[in-house]
């Protein structure tokens, strides 16, 4: 009950804060200079003034900014993000199509960040100064310090050139029909590269925070307390010390996953994977405005419900805290 | 160390111009043939017998946003298009027109009306018949009113008449011989009239799931991914395509689009998908070969535009002396990787095959150019200073691609060179449009001008003043404004006699390059990059923007 009670008070909250970005938004793009019309206009060679008129109309472009902005909530109240005339698609598709692949390679990406992050944080901080220590710390460097783009083209250049042994992008063979298992082994294939040169920075940066997280824990008084009782080292580090430092961790990973849904532009452009990102660099580019802000609107939902669950994460982790 | 001299001795010849049969690629054939036997070493003697089936992917860069070909004219379109629509003729390689949808068509001797005795027994892939209706509505109904390239290509276009089913006439107010270069579905598609009639055209959904007669079928498109076509199974041609598939990829990265095609994963990267940089790697990979086949019919030009409203570059010696302090011999080489030619006026090299190209005009690249560059700016009125520099202009970077950054930064170097001080500046794409052919905020610019199948098209919205119109991007926008020219623009459109035509537009390139209303750098030469593979991929002047009915994979 005290979860449905939370849960509803922080949605409600969220409505004034979705409704606030996208008011922001509109008027924020109308900044920018230039439109889709001379966009398009300009991509064809040339184009009489009649043509231009003929897009600037069928784009609504020539009706005032209010007008405009007036028949942008409307649609928005009714869920309708409205029609992409660059793509002739609606909006609301574009983006679906896009979300799977989006979500597929950051959920892996940062699930394996997570994971393989928080734990070699954990082996660093509990051998202290050892070679494991250092080593560690060296990798998790390296892969902080190294662009994604680089990566992954170097990745490409051996693994796909050299040995053959992945493809070199793409979601998934084209033209090859593949079903059921065969499928899920194809986009698994395509999906390594991309997944490795996304989570290698978010992994590094996750280790560094475990690390020093475990070893602020270690010293506090409640470990030495737990040990007196003749605790196991591993029930010490696993039942008190992991709970708590988690929570640094949770708290970056909340604010990184934000970045969830606008996907990394840079990786899913080396790799061609499609996606999200690179559908609003492109949109940002050619002037697409109703598309933009449609990804802008989707990602903010998004943002407010990954908030949310982080929260939830802290009160699985840390009974003190309550909703 | 040896080695190290022998492979760079190697990548210099492998980056020259032309590409000759060396030993090296001999004794890599031979190697690979070893293996396979004598059998293939002999089918390869012969003239190879085209194999059936088999996909076919090639990579589009970049992904078009919609494939309403026949009312957006961008040129990543027509490659994916042109395999379903078709035009009424094609072209061999003399640019002639040759039978299509069209099996015979007659001039009439005032150049007024053109006959075109159509293919009997066509459907279009919802299965439709082909018939002279479907030729009058594309022409009449959507090519003129919505095709970008129409108030040029179809100004003199009256009426289309249908006496019957199988015969289409055009009638046009004067004469208009450059129609005849323009009939292949890159430029004037034919469009099935029942699925848009009583629609509107620019909301038709076909605008995504083309319709049209050619030998592969729309099936698909993954946005950010691919689409793909199918073949027709009914096609008209007896016994064609080969291809069961294709599958146009699209990979935004450069570096991907060159390992897509080195791992084998693409067979075609036409329309310089590969970049520049990148060809002479894709030269030494034994599976891959490069051609510049297929271009003819797609002229263009690097240039720098002189805003002529520029209190200094108002004056034709400055502007003369631009043209003089510019080595095209460098942009050709370091900026276009050896591929095209420094141009010499307003007409590419390309429009030679027509007759209508002369280099018989005031020449800029000398001997002696820097001094005759400092020369006239001297006597325009513009001395050095104390520091050396006469004045200052700023550069608009062309934000197509990131050649032109090297582009722009050599023509900063150059000009510093005779005392012009250039500051670079970058914007996207609509900021950039909006600056120069809206707001009219620049000193010089350095576009890239598709000029199309005629001078008609290229001269035309560049130099005619009529064609100086805010808010309308890639026409007339240095102010340039000359009666003679135009006057010779408009006789040279509607001049039927090939002899008189070409005369004229020899007089306006010389002019022209007389005025040097615009810097002329580079005539542009697009490059394909294809698995051996594939064969018969380029049959026409018109390469990568016309079907590959006959392109067939060897297994």
């Amino acid at each position: 009950m005290r979860l449905a009670r939370f849960l509803g008070y922080r949605l409600l909250l969220a409505i004034p804060v979705v409704l606030g970005i996208v008011v922001l938004n509109f008027f924020l793009i109308h900044l920018a200079p230039g439109d889709a019309a001379s966009v398009l206009a300009g991509e064809s060679g040339a184009a009489s003034p009649e043509y231009m008129e003929q897009l600037r109309h069928k784009f609504g472009l020539d009706r005032p900014l209010a007008t405009q902005f007036g028949v942008y909530l409307l649609n928005m109240l009714h869920l309708d993000l409205g029609y992409s005339f660059r793509n002739d698609s609606p909006v609301g598709s574009l983006i679906v199509d896009r979300l799977w692949p989006t979500g597929l390679l950051m959920l892996t990406a940062f699930a394996a960040a997570l994971l393989i992050g928080t734990l070699l944080g954990l082996v660093a901080a509990t051998g202290r100064n050892s070679w494991r220590d250092a080593v560690i710390s060296l990798v998790s460097l390296v892969a902080y310090a190294t662009p994604g783009f680089w990566l992954g083209l170097m990745m490409i250049v051996v693994f796909a050139i050299r040995l053959g042994w992945l493809p070199t992008s793409g979601y998934d063979t084209v033209g090859a029909d593949n079903e059921g298992w065969d499928e899920v082994w194809d986009v698994g294939r395509h999906l390594v590269m991309p997944a490795v040169a996304l989570a290698l920075f978010y992994l590094a940066v996750y280790a560094r925070v475990m690390r020093a997280s475990v070893l602020e824990q270690i010293g506090m008084d409640y470990v030495t307390t737990a040990r007196a009782k003749g605790q196991t080292e591993a029930r010490v580090m696993v039942g008190h010390v992991l709970r708590n430092a988690l929570l640094p961790v949770v708290t970056m990973a909340g604010v990184q996953a934000g970045n969830l849904i606008g996907g990394s532009i840079v990786v899913e452009t080396v790799f061609g994977w499609p996606g999200v990102g690179t559908l609003a660099f492109n949109a940002l580019q050619s002037r697409d405005l109703n598309l933009l802000l449609g990804i802008f609107f989707v990602s903010a939902c998004l943002v407010v419900v990954i908030n949310l669950a982080v929260d939830l994460v802290y009160v699985c982790l840390d009974p003190r805290m309550e909703l | 160390m040896a080695r190290v001299l022998r492979n760079a001795g190697t990548l210099q010849e492998s980056s020259g111009l032309s590409r000759t049969f060396d030993a090296t690629d001999l004794s890599r054939r031979t190697i690979l043939a070893l293996p396979l036997g004598l059998a293939a070493a002999a089918s390869g003697a012969r003239a190879a017998e085209p194999k059936r089936g088999g996909t076919m992917v090639m990579i589009v860069h970049p992904e078009p946003s919609t494939l309403a070909h026949y009312a957006v004219s961008a040129g990543n379109i027509p490659p994916i298009a042109t395999q379903v629509y078709e035009g009424l003729c094609t072209y061999d390689w003399d640019q002639n027109p040759q039978p299509n949808l069209a099996k015979s068509w007659e001039v009439a001797p005032d150049g007024k009306t053109i006959t075109f005795k159509l293919q009997e027994g066509v459907t279009f892939h919802n299965g439709k018949p082909f018939t002279s209706a479907d030729v009058q509505y594309s022409f009449m109904e959507i090519l003129k009113k919505y095709n970008p390239i129409a108030p040029v290509m179809l100004a003199e276009l009256v009426a289309v008449d249908t006496p019957d089913p199988m015969t289409a006439v055009l009638r046009l107010a004067n004469p208009a011989p450059y129609i005849m270069k323009a009939l292949s579905g890159r430029d004037l598609p034919i469009l099935c009239r029942s699925v848009f009639e009583g629609t509107d055209v620019l909301q038709n959904p076909s605008a995504n799931k083309p319709i049209g007669t050619g030998p592969f079928k729309f099936a698909s498109w993954e946005r950010g991914q691919f689409v793909r076509l199918d073949r027709n199974e009914t096609y008209w041609k007896p016994g064609l395509p080969y291809l069961n598939r294709i599958v146009a990829r699209f990979i935004p990265d450069a570096a991907t689009r060159s390992a897509a095609m080195e791992a084998g994963e693409a067979h075609f990267a036409g329309y310089s998908a590969v970049n520049y940089a990148d060809l002479a790697r894709m030269k030494t990979n034994p599976i891959l070969d490069l051609t510049t086949k297929g271009y003819e019919m797609t002229p263009a030009q690097s240039v720098l535009e002189l805003n002529g409203r520029h209190p200094h570059l108002q004056k034709k010696e400055v502007r003369q002396a631009i043209a003089y302090a510019i080595d095209r011999k460098v942009i050709l080489k370091d900026v276009m990787f050896g591929y095209g030619q420094p141009a010499t006026g307003p007409l590419s090299r390309k429009f030679k095959t027509a007759g209508l190209y002369t280099d018989d005009v005031r020449q800029y690249d000398v001997p002696d150019r820097l001094d005759i560059a400092n020369r006239l700016l001297d006597e325009a009125g513009a001395p050095r200073g104390a520091d050396g520099t006469r004045f200052a202009l700023h550069l608009e970077v062309n934000s197509f691609g990131e050649q032109w950054l090297r582009q722009a930064e050599y023509l900063k170097q150059a000009l510093a060179g005779v005392g012009i001080a250039v500051t670079l500046r970058s914007e996207d794409t609509a900021t950039w449009l909006r600056r120069v052919y809206t707001n009219y905020d620049y000193d010089l610019n350095e576009p890239f001008l598709s000029q199309g199948v005629d001078p008609v098209y290229g001269l035309n919205k560049q130099f005619l003043t009529s064609q100086i119109r805010k808010g309308v991007t890639f026409v007339n926008d240095t102010f340039y404004s000359n009666p003679e020219v135009d006057r010779m623009l408009g006789e040279g459109a509607r001049e039927p006699d090939a002899e008189k035509r070409a005369a004229l537009y020899k007089k306006v390139q010389q002019v022209l390059a007389e005025d040097s209303p615009m810097i002329w750098l580079i005539d542009v030469q697009y490059v394909s990059v294809f698995n051996r593979r594939l064969k018969d991929h380029t049959t026409g002047p018109l390469g990568t923007q016309q079907a590959f009915e006959r392109a067939w994979m060897d297994k």
